[in-house]
């Protein structure tokens, strides 16, 4: 599912032909900060992502896997480079539901109870209030947390907190699926669990799913593998 | 070293929150030295304004057998006082004139005689209205008794002598007649309620001819008073400068072995701009504190805003070992800059609204007094600092866990004072001293004449205070409600502003947030009321300041006629000088109503109302309208005082004849009228017992029409200018006063000192504290928020959504808190205007609202409100992960 290298367009990143890519990055690099104090987090990355993918984004702490997540989903414009959606036609940003993502660290709202959370990005979508409370609803059963509905976020701990997350991911039904170390907090078995959960709901959904880890147990249950170091894209693998 | 670490990480990361806590302490410092430094400059102008308006400080009354050039050489012996002259007072059995073919007499007149130069020394206590200012002179009254002018001859009828024949040179007024006859040394109250209506005034050596030979016949109808004027430079407080006078009169009377008694007039005088002083003192009280307080809790309301934060940061500073000890240090570092800074800023913005409202940086008040008023202000300043800060970190440190510290929403149950009802307590007790001050009796400050010490009613400041705390408590528990229990009820209303799929998620997002909000909202309310009611209480100020001057002057302008000498018709040739919209005449008569005489005004009833303000106060026995109509339905109808009611046993209705002048015959002629209520004041009527009728009807039974006086309105506009011009017109046979130079010669009164500082200064502050309490806090409140709104614009909201959420958080306190803030200052205004009754002369009717003070109120609120909401979308417009990684 993802194309050979391609020095001459990539770098020694990876390169992936376009042709029906849901996301296709090219030439993309993220830096934060200006002058002296600028620091490269991704660095000309090109990588196409195609629809019904299972993508585990490996690399050590820093190498970017994060903010290559957040350019595939909008919601950093990159420094160079570009970015493009054809096969979500557009941009993500302002459309909700069409991307799901689930953060590394705490992302849901304080001032919302787990159920109104879950359900948040479904109403953003204008789905009424009782339609995105069923689906909410059935994300939570489907985590096996349904105990947790009225609880605040600050109520439950740091794990079950992202499952919540992954459940409002699941309730939005979106074409792509991007988890950001969703395992991050949780034990293993939880974990494994959740992991399946995100499988499961992709095929179901026959959505797409980049899963970035450093969990190489969770890495293996995935098709490709790409893998990251300091900013760049190093290997792309089709391990199935 | 980790003290300074982490002040240099407050002021690179927590700039925001520091910089507005410090100008919630700004606000407060600022206020607090501004008007403490015009409350300082206002008590000096007091004073200076109750000396010039003293024409004579000490009337010494030499009592009988002593020698008056004995006493004379005493008190000029005393210091810090201009040369002392003596003054003859004399008693004639009366006064009569031959004029037109007919004779008037008077009862007993009083002969002043007067040194030369009398007039140069005390130049308040005798005023020229008609020829010369020297020579033998004859009261208005007088001479309207006796139907004489400048150059005809009186008789002056003496007790047991011949009488003498003098020539009248000119006619005067006597400004400060009721101080200039006195009985000196008499108790308080035992004074006549009147100055005599006969008065002559001969210079010293024809008085003395004349009364010598009766002094040494009859000591008892002839005295002598020593009239001083003093130079001794007094404290600028009048409650000290009354106590210096009174001291140095009393040093006096031990002085001269008790044969000397001292009129203090100039005592008197500071007695009254004591107490005027006292109630700036109470309206400082009354109508600054607030603000302060307000400001105080702004501080607080922007500290908490970042509570949560805080309370997170010191919880990890407790995981790493930080003892309590440790993080109250830190929270006294950090109480302690922003306190600092803030008294800083507040005494340098103190300095510029001085100089922009008085002109001055020092707002004109004495170093001293100065430097304690800043002092006092940085202090507040610091103390508003230390609680806002320092007491919720001592409380996090002593009651919370680390857990609990790291929450930011958690479900807290109703404060202790909810669940006890405070508020309604408060609105209770408020209600209770409101209604205590609102009985007769209560005076809010009493300076008793001849007591050094003055008593103000300050338990009174309670009901306003009480009334304000519990109304803002209970706006706090409304809102509560609303947004917790009433959230259904709050989804339906946000409709219009987050949309119907949003509407529930805000309501949702708010009710967990329900205390911040509240207190946003009480804060909006407080602020609003604040500025409201003040604008009212100042509004309402005005116009009866206003009304005052009006009832002194008459009207815009007023030419005071010589008696008897114009007929009403001279005010048509008024009408055509420019800038005279209306002239209305009124009729200047004395009555005798048994033996005594009074004023009489004739008035046109119908028109009275368009050139001059009748308040309802004024009258009894109906409102001023039904009583002019009932003037004008029944001509010989009359209002009469309230003494004259009781002395005649007069009931609705009766008949009361007067006798009064007929332009005929030049005899009295007795005239019917029927009274109809009572007249306390009226425009250009004296303060004591006078009868207001209609004009047309004192002109049908006297055979002329001849008036007083005519009230002139220019629209309220170039007073100064219209009256120059009407003096062109009218010439020097009458006086022109204008409304202008009334107003600021009404006495040392507070009206006099004009609060139009005081009024500037409040209104601004009263304007930044609503205008921060709505955008500031909204805002630090929303800028708290940013992770919830990153998540959502993550979650794919767009900005159209974003701006919802927003809208629907600042429609809720912007409505609630303009609803909220609209009753809080009704109940004020006229909680204020009640318990200030004492403050006002005459007492309001209604209140006067400043409309466009609130409408600028009103739309820099919203302003402040809609840029603070302007800059929460505009933040929520950066990237999301940014956003989320900085928090």
């Amino acid at each position: 599912m993802t194309a050979p290298l391609d020095d001459a367009d990539g770098g020694p990143g990876v390169a992936t032909a376009p042709g029906q890519a849901l996301v296709h990055c090219a030439a993309v690099t993220r830096t934060y900060g200006t002058g002296r104090q600028a620091v490269p987090a991704v660095c000309q990355v090109t990588a196409t992502v195609r629809p019904g993918a299972r993508i585990a984004l490996t690399g050590p702490s820093g190498s970017g896997k994060s903010t290559l997540l957040h350019l595939m989903a909008g919601l950093e414009p990159p420094t160079s480079g570009s970015v493009r959606w054809p096969g979500l036609g557009g941009s993500p940003a302002g459309r909700p539901g069409v991307v799901g993502m689930v953060f590394q660290g705490p992302s849901l709202v304080p001032a919302l109870d787990v159920l109104e959370n879950v359900a948040l990005p479904l109403l953003l979508a204008g789905a009424n209030a009782d339609d995105a409370t069923e689906r909410a609803h059935a994300a939570l059963e489907r985590l096996a947390i349904p105990e947790l509905a009225t609880k605040l976020p600050e109520e439950i701990s740091g794990g079950q907190a992202q499952r919540v997350a992954v459940a409002r991911v699941l309730a939005s039904r979106p074409l792509l699926i991007l988890a950001d170390e969703p395992t991050g907090q949780l034990d293993s078995e939880t974990g494994a669990r959740v992991v399946s959960v995100l499988l499961e709901t992709a095929d179901e959904l026959d959505a797409t799913l980049v899963v970035a880890t450093h969990d190489q147990e969770i890495a293996d249950r995935l098709t490709d593998r790409w893998e990251m170091a300091d900013g760049r894209l190093t290997a792309a693998v089709q391990t199935w | 070293m980790v003290t300074g670490l982490w002040l240099r990480g407050l002021w690179r990361r927590r700039a925001g929150r520091m910089a507005a806590s410090a100008a919630g302490i700004t606000i407060a410092v600022a206020l607090l030295a501004s008007l403490g430094g015009f409350l300082a400059s206002s008590k000096a102008t007091m004073t200076a304004r109750a000396v010039h308006g003293v024409a004579v400080d000490w009337q010494i009354q030499v009592r009988g057998g002593a020698d008056p050039n004995t006493i004379l050489q005493t008190v000029r012996a005393e210091g810090g006082l201009r040369p002392a002259v003596p003054v003859g007072f004399a008693t004639a059995d009366g006064l009569s004139a031959a004029t037109g073919g007919t004779t008037q007499s008077t009862g007993s007149a009083v002969v002043l005689g007067l040194p030369p130069g009398y007039r140069t020394t005390f130049p308040g206590e005798i005023r020229t209205l008609t020829g010369s200012a020297d020579g033998v002179l004859l009261a208005q009254q007088t001479a309207a008794n006796l139907h004489v002018a400048p150059g005809d001859t009186v008789q002056v009828r003496r007790a047991g002598l011949a009488p003498i024949l003098v020539r009248v040179d000119g006619l005067v007024d006597l400004p400060q007649a009721n101080s200039l006859f006195q009985v000196v040394g008499a108790p308080a109250g035992s004074q006549p309620s009147a100055p005599p209506d006969n008065v002559l005034l001969l210079p010293a050596d024809q008085w003395q001819a004349a009364f010598g030979p009766l002094a040494a016949a009859r000591p008892d109808l002839v005295s002598t008073q020593i009239h001083a004027m003093r130079t001794t430079p007094l404290p600028s407080d009048p409650a000290a400068a009354y106590t210096s006078v009174m001291a140095a009169a009393r040093h006096l009377e031990a002085a001269t072995s008790g044969v000397a008694v001292v009129g203090d007039n100039l005592a008197a005088s500071l007695g009254a701009a004591r107490q005027d002083a006292a109630y700036a003192q109470a309206l400082f009280l009354f109508l600054g504190l607030p603000g302060a307080v307000l400001a105080g809790l702004l501080t607080g309301a922007v500290s908490s805003a970042g509570a949560v934060r805080r309370r997170r940061e010191q919880a990890l500073l407790r995981i790493r070992g930080a003892s309590g000890r440790q993080l109250l240090v830190l929270s006294s570092v950090e109480a302690a800059t922003i306190g600092v800074a803030g008294a800083a800023i507040g005494l340098a913005a103190a300095a510029v609204v001085g100089r922009v409202a008085f002109g001055t940086f020092g707002f004109g008040t004495s170093l001293g007094s100065g430097l304690l008023w800043a002092g006092g202000a940085a202090l507040a300043g610091l103390v508003i600092a230390a609680i806002a800060v320092l007491l919720p970190a001592y409380r996090d440190v002593r009651t919370a866990t680390v857990a609990a510290a790291r929450r930011e929403i958690g479900r807290e149950r109703a404060p202790a004072w909810a669940r006890s009802g405070l508020d309604v307590v408060l609105l209770a007790g408020g209600a209770l001293v409101v209604w205590a001050a609102s009985r007769n009796g209560y005076t809010l400050v009493l300076a008793p004449e001849g007591v050094p010490s003055i008593s103000v009613a300050y338990w009174a400041f309670a009901g306003p205070a009480l009334l304000w705390a519990g109304a803002g408590l209970l706006s706090w528990r409304l809102a509560d409600l609303l947004l917790g229990k009433g959230r259904r009820l709050l989804t339906a209303a946000l409709w219009p502003a987050a949309g119907s799929r949003l509407s529930p998620t805000a309501s949702a997002m708010m009710a967990r947030r329900r205390r911040p909000l509240a207190r946003s909202l009480v804060l909006l309310a407080l602020a609003l009321g604040f500025a409201a009611s003040t604008a009212t209480f100042n509004a309402t100020y005005r116009a009866q300041a206003e009304v005052d001057a009006q009832l002194t002057n008459g009207a815009d302008v007023t030419v005071t006629e010589p008696p008897a000498t114009t007929s009403a018709s001279a005010a048509s040739a008024l009408s055509a000088v420019r800038g005279v919209q209306r002239v209305e005449p009124v009729q200047h008569r004395f009555a005798y109503i048994g033996a005594d005489l009074q004023d009489l005004f004739g008035v046109r009833p119908d028109t009275i109302t368009g050139v001059t303000s009748l308040q309802d106060s004024y009258f009894q026995g109906g409102t001023a309208r039904e009583l002019m109509s009932r003037l004008a339905a029944r001509p010989d109808s009359i209002l009469v005082s309230a003494e004259t009611v009781k002395d005649y046993q007069l009931l609705p209705g009766a008949l009361i004849n007067l006798r009064l002048p007929d332009a005929t015959t030049h005899q009295l002629r007795t005239v019917p009228f029927h009274y109809i209520g009572i007249v306390s004041e009226f425009p250009t009527a004296p303060k004591d017992s006078f009868f207001i009728a209609n004009a047309s009807y004192i002109a049908a039974r006297t055979g002329s029409d001849a008036v007083g006086a005519l009230l002139v309105d220019t629209g309220g506009r170039d007073t100064a200018a219209v009256a120059q011009r009407i003096r062109g017109v009218v010439g020097t046979g009458a006086t022109v006063t204008d409304i202008g130079t009334t107003r600021s010669a009404v006495g040392s009164s507070l009206t006099a000192v004009d609060l139009r500082g005081l009024t500037r200064v409040e209104l601004a502050f009263a304007l930044v504290l609503a205008a921060a309490a709505g955008g500031l806090v909204l805002a630090l409140g929303l800028t708290e928020r940013r992770r919830t709104f990153a998540i959502t614009t993550a979650l794919g909201a767009t900005p159209q959504q974003l701006r919802r959420l927003v809208a629907a958080e600042v429609l809720v306190v912007t409505v609630g808190g303009l609803i909220a803030g609209g009753l809080i200052a009704g109940l004020l205004s006229r909680t204020l205007v009640s318990v200030l009754t004492g403050v006002f002369d005459p007492p309001p009717s209604l209140l006067t609202v400043p409309w466009s003070y609130l409408g600028i109120a009103t739309v820099t609120t919203l302003v402040a409100l809609a840029l603070a909401a302007a800059s929460a979308v505009r933040q929520a417009r950066r990237p999301p992960t940014s956003v989320l990684r900085e928090l």
